[in-house]
């Protein structure tokens, strides 16, 4: 199953991923009109910052932008009490609609990746952004400016933690 | 031939253990045997007693689950089980032939003993038919007394609550939720309940259910009466162990497990909340009767008996609730008042503790600079619940960031060095993806 990484020596920190995985989870899916409207909610993806120093990003550190890893088996799965929290061809989907807000799944992910805010919200995979705007299918990889986040298997990404990073322009650091 | 796997009890173990079963041996013979007609989830019966949700939206499986993974459903008791022959008797005479039996037969309210604990009004809240008990005398009753100030007994008065009676808790304790909170975090919601007009009374010694035709109130040890209509139980489960006795399955408190879920009987196998499995808190064997636990060690059960040999980690005392729109997450011993079924003395050598505003409350317990304990009440400080329960399971010396574990949000990211510090501890693959990410 296809899901998404982060390479952590490309993310610079810079939470465009938040931002536009934010913005695909309201009504209108436009950053402007959904600030208009007062439509955003809670990211369901987070840059953190490795270790804990504040500022080790700007000066060279590790930032890593996280959500939902579809585990499997998920305990966010087993500690529904409702059902909503479910597998769907190896994706872990919450079906809000039948959620409660008992947060039984928040004390169980140890990754912090589910959202209590109602309904527990957490990464979707974006399932029907292909379709709807013929474009990539996730919203934060597209938005990454800098292809930190990945979408495939661990495998392929790994072939990718293997390539060094060069910069295109040769005057860079 | 083909393998005949029995399992009694359609619950949380119960389901969890026939999904797994179907999944993995797909022409087996699955079936599972419950008295009660529908599966639905007893968590939510608080819910649908306060009129949250309908009957419909009690199920947690869909209503085809039993067609789509071909599993025979029997409405019926299991009256008898003979080990040596691989029988279970059923309530309507039928003899169920395994080669495998699961037992999620789960657990049943405890009654206090209380004089007329046991008439006609008086309620534990456990089954479907209870929550329907209590809605049908809901027309006739303005004033309910909850006996017991545990998890089930707040939801069963906040319910009541939002149902229009005048209700009233009475704690043995010297305050609520003492199985769950320190009394610091339990004082805030004794507040928010009284806030919301529930009457809690601690330290309250029922001893009589008092009235002749219908109930006319409760007596205390002091003397004093509260009027009621109806009353309400929630003092805890004990585990359902009837359909063990005179076999030789050996038995606590509940059916003793090994970390193959297996009983000390040969293919019999106990999941769930009659299940007294390794607990990774107390190094002995223990019941958290709580509904996550038992999904995986029905899962884990069913794995056990086809043959594929896995471990169970172990539970641990925690939970998560929400009274009047204020969330509570806690879990471990250490948050405990040492007592006969609380905590147990020197679980912890230091706390620390934030209340930036009302209703607002983190407090961790440590113990050599392990999370042993942990209270969060509100809706941002609950968001860290996974990851600090994650340092708690695993042990991990959390010392380097001690400072920050207040302020720590969802992120795992903070907590990622020592993650890759003890990583042979974080064995399940999204972890070691995550240690091998950042190792770069």
């Amino acid at each position: 199953m296809e899901r998404l990484f982060c390479d952590p020596r490309r993310c610079v920190g810079c939470r465009a991923c938040e931002i536009a995985c934010a913005v695909e989870h309201t009504p209108s899916k436009d950053l402007f009109r959904s600030v208009l409207y007062g439509e955003l909610g809670p990211p369901r993806r987070r840059v953190q910052t490795v270790g804990a120093e504040p500022y080790r990003v700007a000066i060279g550190g590790v930032a890593l932008s996280l959500s939902c890893h579809h585990c499997d088996p998920a305990p966010c799965v087993d500690a529904c009490i409702t059902g909503a929290m479910h597998k769907e061809d190896g994706q872990t989907v919450c079906d809000v609609e039948k959620c409660v807000g008992c947060w039984m799944c928040v004390m169980s992910c140890p990754y912090g990746a589910i959202t209590p805010k109602v309904k527990a919200l957490k990464c979707d995979l974006c399932p029907d952004r292909r379709e709807r705007t013929g474009r990539s299918r996730y919203a934060c990889v597209e938005a990454c400016p800098t292809e930190a986040l990945f979408a495939g298997t661990f495998e392929e990404f790994q072939r990718v933690l293997a390539e060094p990073i060069r910069a295109v322009w040769e005057g860079a650091r | 031939m083909t393998e005949r796997y029995v399992i009694v009890g359609a619950s949380a173990a119960g389901s969890s253990a026939a999904e797994t079963l179907r999944r993995h041996a797909p022409k087996a013979q699955i079936t599972v045997v419950s008295d009660e007609k529908i599966t639905y989830s007893k968590p939510l019966l608080s819910y649908y007693l306060a009129g949250q949700l309908g009957e419909e939206q009690l199920f947690f499986r869909a209503p085809d689950f039993y067609e789509r993974y071909d599993i025979q459903r029997i409405h019926a008791r299991a009256v008898g089980l003979r080990p040596e022959k691989n029988i279970v008797e059923l309530s309507d005479g039928q003899k169920l032939q395994y080669d495998k039996l699961l037992l999620a037969t789960g657990a049943a309210p405890r009654f206090p003993k209380v004089e007329g604990i046991r008439r006609d009004g008086v309620f534990g809240l456990r089954k479907l038919e209870d929550a329907q008990g209590i809605l049908a005398r809901l027309p006739n009753a303005k004033r309910a007394v909850v006996l017991g100030g545990g998890l089930v007994g707040l939801k069963v008065a906040s319910a009541l609550k939002e149902r229009g009676l005048s209700v009233t808790v009475l704690v043995d304790s010297p305050h609520v939720l003492s199985q769950m909170l320190d009394e610091s975090s339990a004082r805030i919601f004794e507040k928010i309940f009284e806030q919301n007009g529930v009457n809690i009374y601690t330290k309250a010694r029922p001893v009589a259910v008092l009235g002749q035709e219908k109930i006319e109130g409760v007596q205390l040890a002091s003397g004093e009466v509260f009027e009621c209509d109806i009353v309400v139980v929630g003092k805890g489960v004990d585990p359902s162990l009837e359909l063990i006795e005179g076999t030789p399955i050996r038995k606590d408190y509940g059916i003793l497990v090994d970390d193959s879920l297996r009983t000390s009987v040969e293919n019999i196998y106990a999941a769930g909340d009659v299940a007294q499995a390794r607990d990774v808190l107390r190094g002995e064997p223990w019941i958290n009767a709580l509904w996550p636990c038992a999904v995986e060690q029905g899962r884990i059960a069913a794995l056990n008996m086809l043959g594929k040999e896995m471990s169970y980690r172990g539970s641990m005392r925690m939970n998560s609730v929400q009274f009047f729109g204020v969330p509570v997450i806690s879990a471990g011993l250490a948050v405990l008042t040492p007592g006969p079924l609380g905590g147990r003395p020197g679980e912890h050598d230091e706390t620390i503790e934030s209340r930036p505003a009302p209703g607002i409350y983190r407090k961790i317990f440590l113990k050599d600079d392990t999370i042993v304990g942990f209270v969060l009440v509100g809706d941002v400080p609950i968001e860290a619940a996974g990851v600090l329960r994650i340092l708690m399971e695993r042990r991990v010396n959390v010392a380097p960031i001690k400072e920050e574990l207040l302020e720590l949000g969802p992120d795992l990211g903070r907590v990622l060095p020592l993650i890759v510090e003890h990583k042979e501890r974080f064995v399940e693959r999204e972890f070691q993806e995550l240690v091998q990410t950042v190792g770069v």
